[in-house]
């Protein structure tokens, strides 16, 4: 594992590293090498769980918070990476409902972290009005403070007109909490009578979705039928409803575990991958292997299944679900 | 996507109306805009890349095929790295079958797992996926005798065995006769008490030994517990809203949690996967909140060392080469503290020290987890100059 301080030999190589000419040439290369992943397959969607920034802070004896920001560089760094090579969907955690837990000093600092980030990141501009990516904002949203909502707001109505790819933040999120409010939808949709063809709801900015269960053949008269209920009914009314299956999920900082992050999306085929980095120490040279690696299991896979089969139904799926949003 | 959408008219008398300017430059400059030139702007952004690539046909090809061949050798690059890896992985897992091997007594694998047990860092419940493709239905049930075995001589009480297709669940008492059979050529006759079963299904004791406490439980899931049974809750309790049993707010995290323990297995503390990569193959989704997702990096295959390193790492602990050896137990004395202080603390302000390993055996580690948590270093000094125990409640045990 690498260790986080600065010894004597590594200052010199950053030193080397941050010269101009090695600087341009990294710079060319990183260029090259999305360029050529655009080519092969790449995961739609992925997801990282953004774990390390306060133990990163702590090894490097700088602020929790500080530590929170260059967690937010690093964010942007790969976010840029990703919608360069091709991927629709990114999900990040960036807090957990858990996390409330946490000292409130902190609680308030990540707070202000991601007003201030979530607009900034939205600005004309600035990373993702460059690549058309519209911002989401996936949770609990009743737990936020009143000024927090009000960025949010901001923020996502900064980014409604882009349609190229999406960034899903699950800011008060737990998985057991999506799945519970998706089953809550279903019930409570499911005690309304609707004698009429499901009519489109407003579709209202909270994140609840409110996809009408449209294969209503009711049983009951007025009332859904229960038996018209399967896997897709919840799958719909997750929040990441409309965004292609969950391909690559990638959780840093060593930690092998999901936390309560993306279980319904990722327990059938998504590749799940644990590094050993720190977020903050999470750029492009730790990203790409695990996307070439993707890359090249999918290849074989698609071989294995016989190419022309997968490639049609892959494509298929991901047209319509581009109609989607 | 652009061309869809017919033109704007003011468009074309949008670009004749700002002549000096570089048009780019000019659309990109940070000033406030009022939403009318904002949108305006949007839509002749969307335009300008996309009629870029129809000027340079013969370039962009070639620069394709350019891509397309470098992605090709990267991912011949990367196929022999793998197999290198692969390779080293193997052979190291190899030895390690070797130096580590239960030779069917469970006297060797509890000393296997005597230091985690002394730390009171063994799980209660342990989960397996295992394939079916692999090897047939002879195999698979080979390996769950198997792993039943290994996880009674540690002292695991509960085992969960993930298998997608659900075959197993159809050979419940085989399961259990091979299970029974491999316990006994274990333990001899004083093999702990067995139950096998599979959720929605009764379960199967040893004969008349009903009632009497079980030694090791197994239990048979299949994809079927996953979204399945999911989908099952959420029948039932729209069918009891609209009876009108139960209203929508009263489906809360809690409820559908203790639903669902019921209804197939409660939340497992590891998870070992005896797969290459980690991939969940559709492991129920509400149980592995916090499960600890083990598996070792290209191997296939179960194996005990597989088991054996799993509970390890779920106890933060290294695995020594060779047996574990302990250390001299006079080094739990005062000194053994000044010595650790000197170890790590002077970097960490006092208060944020919290010991995460001080088992008597052991070796002291430390470990800082943020202000106000965990012993201070006042604690310290205070137990060095009483040489007195420090117990603390939160992950840790006496010195």
């Amino acid at each position: 594992m690498p260790s986080p301080t600065l010894h004597g030999s590594s200052r010199t190589r950053k030193w080397i590293l941050s010269s101009p000419p090695v600087e341009w040439a990294t710079m060319q290369l990183q260029e090259l090498l999305i360029n050529a992943l655009r080519q092969g397959p790449v995961p739609q969607h992925v997801a990282f769980v953004m774990d390390g920034n306060r133990r990163f802070a702590r090894s490097n004896h700088i602020e929790t918070v500080e530590g929170h920001n260059m967690g937010f560089e690093a964010l942007a760094k790969i976010l840029e990476v990703c919608y360069k090579s091709g991927v629709k969907v990114v999900t990040i955690y960036a807090f957990s409902i858990e996390n409330f837990k946490r000292p409130l000093h902190e609680v308030n600092a990540l707070m202000e972290i991601a007003k201030i980030k979530l607009l900034q990141l939205c600005q004309h501009g600035e990373l993702m009005d460059r690549y058309g990516a519209n911002l989401r904002i996936l949770g609990h949203r009743s737990l936020l403070r009143q000024d927090v909502l009000e960025a949010i707001e901001q923020a996502t109505e900064m980014t409604k007109h882009n349609d190229r790819a999406i960034l899903n933040v699950c800011f008060p999120y737990t998985s057991r909490d999506e799945m519970t409010t998706a089953i809550r939808d279903i019930v409570s949709s499911s005690t309304i009578p609707h004698t009429s063809p499901p009519s489109p709801s407003p579709s209202d900015s909270s994140s609840s979705t409110s996809t009408s269960t449209s294969s209503g053949k009711t049983a009951t008269p007025g009332l859904m039928d229960i038996e018209s209920i399967t896997e897709n009914t919840i799958t719909q009314h997750m929040f990441t409803s409309g965004c292609p299956p969950l391909d690559l999920l990638v959780r840093t900082s060593g930690v092998e575990r999901l936390s309560d992050f993306m279980m319904w999306q990722c327990h059938q085929d998504t590749d799940i991958v644990f590094s050993d980095y720190l977020w903050p120490q999470f750029d492009i040279w730790k990203f790409m292997p695990i996307l070439i690696n993707w890359g090249v299991k999918r290849r074989k896979l698609e071989k294995e299944r016989g190419d022309v089969e997968v490639r049609g139904v892959g494509m298929g799926m991901g047209v319509s679900r581009d109609g989607v949003y | 996507m652009a061309n869809v959408a017919p033109p704007p008219p003011y468009s074309s008398s949008s670009s004749s109306a700002y002549p000096p300017r570089p048009l780019k430059s000019a659309l990109r400059s940070r000033q406030q805009k009022p939403p009318e030139v904002l949108e305006r702007e949007r839509v002749l952004l969307a335009r300008l890349p996309a009629a870029d690539p129809r000027e340079k046909p013969i370039r962009n090809f070639l620069a394709t095929r350019f891509y397309k061949f470098i992605l090709l050798t990267i991912h011949l690059l990367f196929s022999i790295y793998l197999k290198l890896r692969w390779a080293y992985h193997n052979i190291l897992n190899r030895g390690l079958s070797i130096l580590y091997y239960h030779h069917r007594t469970p006297q060797l694998i509890r000393k296997d797992v005597k230091e985690l047990e002394e730390r009171g860092k063994l799980p209660e419940h342990v989960s397996v996926v295992l394939e079916y493709e692999r090897g047939g239905l002879d195999t698979l049930i080979d390996e769950v005798s198997e792993i039943s075995c290994w996880c009674a001589s540690a002292g695991i009480r509960t085992l969960s065995v993930y298998e997608q297709t659900g075959i197993l669940k159809s050979y419940i008492s085989t399961s259990h006769r091979s299970i029974s059979q491999r316990l006994h050529s274990y333990f001899g006759k004083s093999r702990p008490r067995l139950r096998v079963h599979a959720p929605p299904l009764s379960s199967l004791h040893d004969p008349g030994q009903e009632g009497r406490e079980v030694g090791l439980e197994v239990i048979l899931i299949s994809e079927e517990d996953g979204r399945e049974s999911l989908v099952d809750l959420t029948k039932t309790l729209c069918d009891m809203a609209q009876r009108g049993k139960i209203s929508s707010e009263d489906v809360s995290v809690e409820l559908i949690d203790a639903e669902v323990t019921e209804n197939t297995i409660s939340e497992p503390d590891l998870l070992i996967l005896f797969s290459p990569s980690v991939v969940l193959r559709g492991y129920p989704p509400w149980q592995i909140r916090l499960t600890e997702i083990f598996h070792v990096q290209d191997n296939s295959g179960v194996g005990y060392q597989v088991f054996l390193r799993a509970l390890h790492r779920f106890a933060k602990t290294e695995m020594r080469f060779g047996r574990v050896e302990y250390r001299n137990k006079s080094r739990m004395d005062t000194g053994g503290l000044l010595r650790l202080r000197d170890f790590r603390t002077c970097r960490y302000p006092a208060g944020v020290m919290h010991i995460s390993s001080e088992v008597a055996p052991a070796l002291f580690v430390f470990r800082c987890v943020g202000v106000g948590k965990g012993p201070s270093l006042r604690l310290f000094r205070w137990a060095e100059r009483h040489s007195q125990k420090i117990t603390h409640s939160g992950s840790m045990g006496t010195v």
